[in-house]
């Protein structure tokens, strides 16, 4: 099956129409000894049989009927009409909209989406997103450097650990230093040669951070220092105060809780919004309002394309070029079918349901709440015997929490757990039963 | 005249209404102001409410205004815009795969489609191991420099430069610089082909990294001295990239690893048929040789004496360029393609779009100025076109009367090796009729140049809006409302 929609009737016309005799006659630029007679793959198979095959092996992944896990991949609920839009070919099988006229659909929605997010956050722009949250954080971590001219940036303990590996391989690649401190040692650590400082809030363990504090420390040493917020979850958006009214600069999320799945962690998105003075130093693309040259429809453009590498070329500021439409798109379509009394809704189940179990969990004997912080929808809880509760949530088909160990080898026996708007009362007071019963 | 506005989602609001999105609360509420300060809380969103029908026809009604694959013709040079198997679609919403947890322990069905569509890669490429944790073609092109450079490194070796021809796309060297190096530009001939006396010159400074190369190159043409290309960068301890862009007309033909590559990425969402989605999500595999493996970013999946295992860190690894494993759910389309077409599938979808690039040509080269065509040389996937029309109309001019035809114009403005270049590239996936459906409108284009440029130059006339004004978006952002 191989969707090529020629007969060999067509085939022979065509090469007749070239002037040529064989397929074979048009690759006589490779050199004979590159040819290669046939691949060592496996024959191609009809739908149904492949579909019969690769269900077979999606199978082989335990599907779970409720979790407590998140630590950067989030379960909410997503809308129907999500994949709905997503779906239409008219976006789906659509590529960059190079020729703006035949594409003013998608530039509208991602035009809407900059909006959204700008809304959302209250920062002035908002690109068309990144790959993932990770990178997002790896992007701002460079543009700091750009905007300030200085080399060095400081990340917070608790962002998530796998973003501080990604900004660190990004920062050796431009040999950027970076430097990795608890948030009590800011006040000691700022110095004004720090292009930029990057804290996560809420927090990989789920905490919120005094966003406000953090930006009159750094900005008391050097108003010039950037400050960057990055978020694993941004549904907590829906009651938290926004970015653009605590000072900070830059803000980055991983975009998979509006509206994408977990699909074992990608493809999702990256959002990046920030002040207008750092609108020329952003990476990724960015959609504008125009008018017609001849008329008065107003429409919209791929603009400020001097800032990206097919202009630029090495003295583009990222090598971006496509961002994550399709799941933009999702987003797009999740925060507005959310609405501002969804998003605030969504949010305030998340803290309460987490509050919930978290007020539950610590009258258990033997667990114990770490952290005096107010926490959004993770929590860490040290266990008397995280195996025996981690194996008994499987059998009974619930995705347990993450044990810390993953990432922090000393923290034995702590759990991160995550709890949404998905949980019930009902699967909250299982977790806790099961809780109960791994103590004894 | 009035400014007419395209009407936004946000104004279709309604204050007093909501949706049903939001589950049932079936904890007891406490006062928010207890369990987080208030000084934490926001105030207002200023995001309407708008009822769930009206949002379906808002985007159905966008979608209206948005040319696609489906539709017509996408000629876009360099992004290989072939159809995109429904049944791709249905593998990776199965619940195995869309609904797991990227650090969930049961994942054998993951592990094992990540292994094997790497599995799948090598054999096509002829390379010794895959990182599937690149996001897209620019990120792949980012980790395989990035590659170089922690090889250059351990060797305790100083290369800070990189080569990169005239005719590369411009990631490669916006890609390399973010990796620290700077960039040798060399000026590639009429075919964009590489000229060995100046390759063996930059060479030979000896604060040489490698080549980033595409092969076959951006005009479309395969370099016949490719063999000879990758020994001279060899000879001087450099190494060899290879762009995947334009795999598609040479899979399951020739194996860049066998030309010589060290390093390969792929662009998923071209050659192996999954959605372009509007410019993403994609993914960007890299492929080593097997000197380069200890260099992957991790995590990496690995087969051992006990089945696959992942390693999540190593002290050789260049270290992590993302979260979690990759764009797992563009991984299984990709895979789920790749088992449709089999070895003779992926050869023939090769085959034919040489075949249809190359029927494109000859029937507009009479007209239409193809630089090698006089040379008896044939394209592989793609070509590119020089635009001077009669009365002035140039390359722009033919892609906006291209919409007006219902058809998407190929890319144009680059490779800026020509004036007005405008690169075309048909796949496979194409049949006759709808080739010929282009050529007629090119022809007809051609032939309006000559009487009515006119109408040419203000176009397009058909499309949701007219010729747009980039300078003043640029002017005066408005990027948001």
């Amino acid at each position: 099956m191989d969707y090529v929609p020629h007969d060999d009737t067509e085939v022979s016309k065509m090469l007749a129409a070239i002037g040529v005799n064989s397929i074979d006659e048009l690759y006589q630029d490779i050199p004979k000894n590159l040819l290669i007679d046939r691949l060592n793959l496996d024959a191609g198979l009809s739908e149904p049989d492949l579909l019969k095959e690769i269900t077979e092996l999606s199978q082989k992944n335990t599907v779970y009927s409720s979790s407590f896990l998140g630590a950067g991949s989030y379960y909410h609920y997503i809308p129907s009409l999500v994949d709905f839009v997503i779906s239409r070919s008219q976006f789906y099988s659509a590529y960059t909209p190079y020729q703006a006229e035949a594409s003013q659909g998608f530039l509208q929605a991602i035009f809407e989406y900059q909006s959204a997010i700008s809304r959302l956050t209250e920062l002035d722009v908002t690109n068309a997103s990144m790959y993932d949250g990770a990178s997002a954080l790896a992007e701002a971590a460079t543009l700091t450097t750009f905007h300030t001219r200085k080399n060095k940036v400081i990340l917070i303990e608790g962002i998530h650990p796998e973003y501080i590996d990604t900004v660190k391989t990004y920062c050796w690649g431009r040999s950027i230093e970076v430097e990795i401190i608890p948030l009590d040692q800011l006040e000691h650590k700022i110095t004004p040669d720090i292009a930029g400082v990057c804290f996560q809030s809420p927090n990989f363990f789920g905490e919120i951070e005094n966003a406000e504090e953090i930006v009159n420390l750094v900005k008391n040493v050097n108003s010039k220092t950037l400050v960057v917020q990055c978020m694993t979850d941004p549904t907590c958006l829906g009651v938290l105060t926004p970015p653009g009214k605590t000072g900070v600069d830059v803000f980055v999320a991983e975009g998979q809780s509006f509206g994408l799945p977990t699909s074992f962690g990608g493809p999702s998105l990256g959002i990046f919004a920030v002040r207008k003075k750092y609108m020329r130093k952003m990476p990724g693309r960015l959609i504008g309002l125009t008018k017609e040259i001849n008329g008065e429809r107003e429409g919209f453009v791929l603009t400020l394309q001097a800032r990206e590498q097919h202009i630029r070329r090495e003295k583009a500021l990222s090598n971006i070029c496509s961002n994550q439409s399709l799941c933009m798109l999702a987003t797009l379509v999740y925060l507005v079918s959310m609405g501002k009394t969804g998003l605030k809704e969504i949010a305030n189940q998340n803290f309460q349901k987490t509050h919930y179990l978290k007020q539950k969990i610590a009258q258990i004997p033997g667990y114990k709440v770490l952290g005096e912080k107010s926490t959004y929808n993770e929590f860490v809880v040290k266990c008397p015997n995280f195996a025996k509760l981690a194996s008994s949530c499987k059998k009974h088909g619930i995705l347990p929490p993450l044990e810390l160990t993953k990432y922090f080898p000393e923290r034995e026996n702590e759990a991160l757990i995550c709890v949404t708007e998905q949980n019930t009362k009902a699967q909250l007071d299982e977790f806790l039963t099961l809780a109960k019963e791994a103590a004894l | 005249m009035t400014r007419i506005t395209p009407e936004l989602i946000f104004e279709k609001g309604y204050d007093g209404m909501k949706n049903n999105f939001v589950p049932k609360m079936d904890v007891e509420e406490v006062d928010l102001n207890a369990i987080l300060p208030p000084e934490f809380q926001r105030e207002d969103i200023d995001l309407p409410n708008i009822p769930e029908f009206t949002i379906v026809r808002h985007f159905v009604n966008l979608s209206e205004k948005n040319h696609s694959l489906d539709r017509s013709i996408y000629p876009l040079g360099s992004c290989t815009m072939k159809y995109n198997p429904r049944i791709n679609e249905v593998t990776a919403r199965l619940p195995g795969f869309a609904q797991i947890h990227p650090l969930q322990e049961e994942n054998d069905g993951a592990m094992e489609l990540i292994y094997n569509l790497g599995e799948q890669l090598r054999e096509i490429c002829g390379m010794d191991a895959f990182t599937m944790n690149p996001a897209a073609g620019a990120h792949g092109e980012l980790t395989g420099i990035l590659i170089f450079k922690k090889y250059f490194e351990s060797k305790g070796l100083k290369k800070d430069k990189i080569i990169v021809p005239d005719s590369a796309h411009g990631t490669n060297p916006a890609s390399s610089v973010m990796a620290g190096y700077s960039i040798i530009e060399l000026k590639s001939n009429e075919f964009g082909e590489i000229p060995l006396d100046q390759l063996e010159f930059a060479m030979q400074g000896g604060d040489v990294a490698g080549l980033m190369l595409t092969n076959p190159n951006t005009v479309g043409i395969f370099d016949r001295n490719i063999t000879k290309i990758t020994e001279i960068v060899h000879k001087y301890g450099g190494l060899c990239y290879y762009d995947g862009a334009n795999l598609n007309p040479i899979m399951g033909v020739s194996r860049p690893g066998e030309m010589g590559f060290d390093i390969i990425h792929l662009n998923l969402h071209k050659t192996f048929a999954t959605p372009h989605g509007g410019g993403g999500p994609g993914a960007g595999p890299v492929g080593v040789k097997e000197e380069l493996i200890p260099y992957l970013p991790c995590p990496q999946i690995v087969k051992g004496t006990q089945g696959l295992a992942c390693i999540e860190q190593s002290d050789t690894s260049l270290g992590r360029v993302r979260s979690f494993w990759g764009n797992f759910g563009v991984l299984v389309k990709a895979y789920t393609y790749i088992k449709a077409l089999g070895a003779e599938g992926i050869k023939r979808a090769a085959n034919m779009s040489v075949v249809n690039a190359n029927y494109l040509r000859s029937q507009l080269q009479d007209i239409y100025d193809i630089p090698y065509n006089a040379n008896g040389r044939f394209n592989m996937h793609e070509f590119v076109m020089d635009c001077h029309l009669p009365n002035g109309v140039n390359a722009e001019d033919v892609a906006k009367s291209l919409l007006d035809r219902d058809l998407y114009a190929p890319t144009i403005y680059f490779p800026l090796v020509l004036h007005e270049p405008m690169m075309v590239e048909p796949t496979e996936t194409e049949s006759q009729r709808d080739l010929d459906k282009l050529i007629t409108a090119l022809r007809e284009i051609y032939e309006l140049a000559k009487i009515n440029p006119e109408q040419l130059k203000f176009a397009p006339h058909k499309t949701p809006v007219g010729r747009l004004d980039n300078t003043y978006a640029a002017r005066k952002p408005v990027l948001k409302k």
